[in-house]
């Protein structure tokens, strides 16, 4: 009898500890089925256990980004490029090249933003593993610049900011485009980016975009594959653009054409169409993208 | 016999490269066009001045450079009597690296006056760090090849991890892309008021060591062996020294360090003359330039238009034709 009872115990007990198990084995999928999986522009899937608020950008363009849409409370870290806006000043510093982990690991953020080509792969795999999910972001036009403000706004449950944000910004890209539509004899821009070897920027960047909205083209019209290449003096020669972008005209001739003094036959340089653009408008794809437009339209069109 | 043909033969691979050269460039240019360019210069025609004033000086800069390289490794090779010696023993390399590396990243202006700062810099890396090099390898009034050879790698080793550290701490992107140029070497900043540089110091270097090349061949006997024979060792060892850090320093202050160059055309030059030829100092500017302007070459028709670092071209042609030339099985470093 009683070891009936001891074996009944057991098996009353088995059945328990068998319940509470698959009851346990059952809530997982539950709280999956409450995360939010996204895709990113490289076609990344990230599954994110509920909507993110802890956020920040590993380069100085998404942190511009994430302070024109995101609540300032939320976005936790700055990396060293961040100069913009002077809020980012308030928050800590993480070094985002090389990643520091144990740091990025602290701040326990719920995401980070970055975009292609300003993180490597690796470190968004290792971040990963970490449990901490990296959205990359790409952009070829400015449309996509816009189109990603409205993705964050998504992302961040911030839609009517970003929203409005992205519809604003957009209507005055296309008055912009309105306006020097159909120009006869487009200007040609050549933009350098490093003097010495010299590199420039190509056609597949977003400055392609920006002087084709102001009536305007890109003077490389090669693609190379690299979105910044190498150029030779020989063939800026051939290139002869109209406009030369990437320093004064002082500066530039101190340290590009004192070098290379060949390249003073270009036209630009003859008709001293020499403009400095601001490095950090003409670099970063974010909400100051229409400032930056409006910058290249003074030099194009003085 | 041999040796005239082998020499014609260089004089005429070198017309013809050099011809071959001169049509390769963004601005489409036949032979036509070339013959115009020199014959019926108009310097309003943009192609004439490409032709003239880019290709035609970078060619010529890459014969010189190649020349420098090649002449100033049979030198250390016969002075440390050693086969795996080359222009950079004495850390004129990393010292150029180096002092070019510290312009670009701010510790000197890029431009004093109307200097462009780079090469001045990477002219002075070169020569303090040789200077110093010899400093270490001068024992008892006199140079100990051994201790000059570890005190090079030592002190090439000190300037590469400089170099890396300031890589590593850069916070531009760009500038590491200067600091491959000065890794790997490009003659793209080639003109004319930059050539003379490094042409006067090799000529200068061929006059002198046309008459020390018996001293040099005797040299690689030994040292002990040249002594007894005559040759005042201590001396041409100096001779060499002072010519290698100046042709060196010119060669990589106007186009960045290539390497292997100085290294391997000594060894063809031995393989095709013998080990104690005449005239194997002056053949060995020549196959060095020669092989230096096919480099150049390929770089520029395999990735156009800047050509891929001259110093990954120089190791991919010439490691395979290095390896064959030590399989033959007749070929000696010294007699």
């Amino acid at each position: 009898m009683k070891n009936k009872a001891i074996v009944y115990s057991l098996y009353l007990l088995s059945f328990i500890v068998a319940t509470i198990a698959g009851c346990q084995q059952k809530q997982e999928p539950q709280n999956q089925d409450q995360g939010i999986t996204i895709t990113d522009d490289l076609g990344r899937e990230l599954h994110l256990p509920k909507q993110p608020v802890r956020v920040f950008g590993f380069t100085s363009a998404m942190a511009e980004m994430l302070f024109a849409i995101v609540d300032t409370a939320n976005i936790i870290a700055r990396t060293p490029d961040c100069d913009y806006p002077a809020a980012v000043y308030t928050k800590p510093l993480v070094s985002n090249y090389p990643v520091d982990l144990e740091q990025v690991l602290a701040l326990k953020p719920d995401l980070i933003f970055t975009s292609e080509g300003m993180t490597p792969l690796e470190d968004a795999a290792r971040l990963q593993e970490l449990g901490i999910p990296v959205y990359y972001q790409k952009y070829r036009t400015v449309e996509d610049v816009l189109r990603g403000i409205e993705d964050i706004g998504r992302i961040m449950g911030r839609e009517q900011v970003a929203n409005h944000l992205a519809d604003s910004l957009r209507k005055e890209v296309q008055q912009l485009e309105t306006n020097y539509r159909n120009r006869p004899n487009p200007l040609q821009v050549l933009t350098i980016t490093w003097t010495d070897p010299i590199y420039v920027y190509g056609q597949n960047t977003l400055l392609t975009d920006k002087l084709r909205i102001l009536g305007a083209e890109n003077a490389v019209k090669e693609t190379f594959d690299q979105p910044y290449p190498a150029l030779t003096r020989e063939y800026i020669l051939k290139l002869n653009p109209d406009i030369l972008m990437g320093g004064t005209k002082e500066k530039l001739e101190q340290t590009f054409f004192s070098q290379y003094p060949e390249l003073r036959k270009i036209k630009a340089y003859k008709d001293g169409r020499i403009y400095a653009p601001t490095g950090n408008l003409i670099e970063r794809p974010g909400p100051r993208i229409v400032e930056s437009l409006r910058e290249l339209e003074g030099f194009l069109y003085p | 016999m041999m040796r005239s043909l082998y020499f014609i033969l260089a004089l005429l691979l070198i017309a013809i490269v050099i011809v071959l050269g001169l049509q390769v460039g963004s601005f489409e240019s036949d032979l036509s066009t070339i013959a115009e360019a020199f014959l019926n210069y108009n310097p309003d025609n943009t192609t004439h001045y490409a032709i003239v004033h880019l290709r035609l000086p970078r060619l010529l800069l890459a014969l010189v450079v190649g020349a420098s390289l090649a002449f100033c490794g049979y030198l250390m090779q016969a002075m440390v009597n050693n086969g795996l010696a080359d222009p950079y023993l004495l850390g004129t390399a990393s010292g150029a690296s180096l002092g070019a590396v510290l312009v670009f990243f701010g510790f000197v202006e890029i431009t004093i006056g109307s200097f462009y700062m780079p090469p001045v810099l990477a002219m002075a890396g070169a020569f303090i760090v040789t200077l110093v090099v010899v400093i270490l390898g001068y024992r008892k009034r006199q140079l100990i090849p051994a201790q000059l050879l570890l005190a090079g790698i030592a002190i090439s080793s000190l300037c590469t991890a400089m170099v890396g550290l300031l890589t590593f701490l850069s916070d531009s992107e760009s500038k590491l892309k200067s600091v491959i140029f000065w890794s790997m070497g490009s003659f793209e900043r080639a003109s004319w008021t930059l050539l003379p540089y490094p042409a006067v110091a090799l000529i200068m270097a061929l006059l002198l060591f046309a008459f020390l090349q018996k001293q040099l061949n005797i040299l690689m006997l030994g040292s002990e062996r040249a002594q007894a024979l005559g040759v005042q060792v201590s001396h041409t060892r100096w001779a060499i020294l002072a010519t290698v850090s100046i042709v060196t320093g010119f060669a990589v202050a106007t186009s960045g360090p290539i390497g292997f160059v100085g290294l391997i055309v000594p060894h063809v030059t031995r393989g095709l003359l013998g080990t104690t030829g005449k005239s194997n100092l002056l053949f060995c500017a020549f196959v060095g330039g020669l092989f230096m302007l096919l480099c150049d070459l390929l770089s520029r028709i395999i990735y156009p238009p800047t050509g891929l670092p001259i110093g990954i071209i120089t190791s991919f042609f010439g490691v395979p034709f290095f390896v064959y030339l030590l399989s033959r099985k007749n070929y000696k470093f010294s007699s």
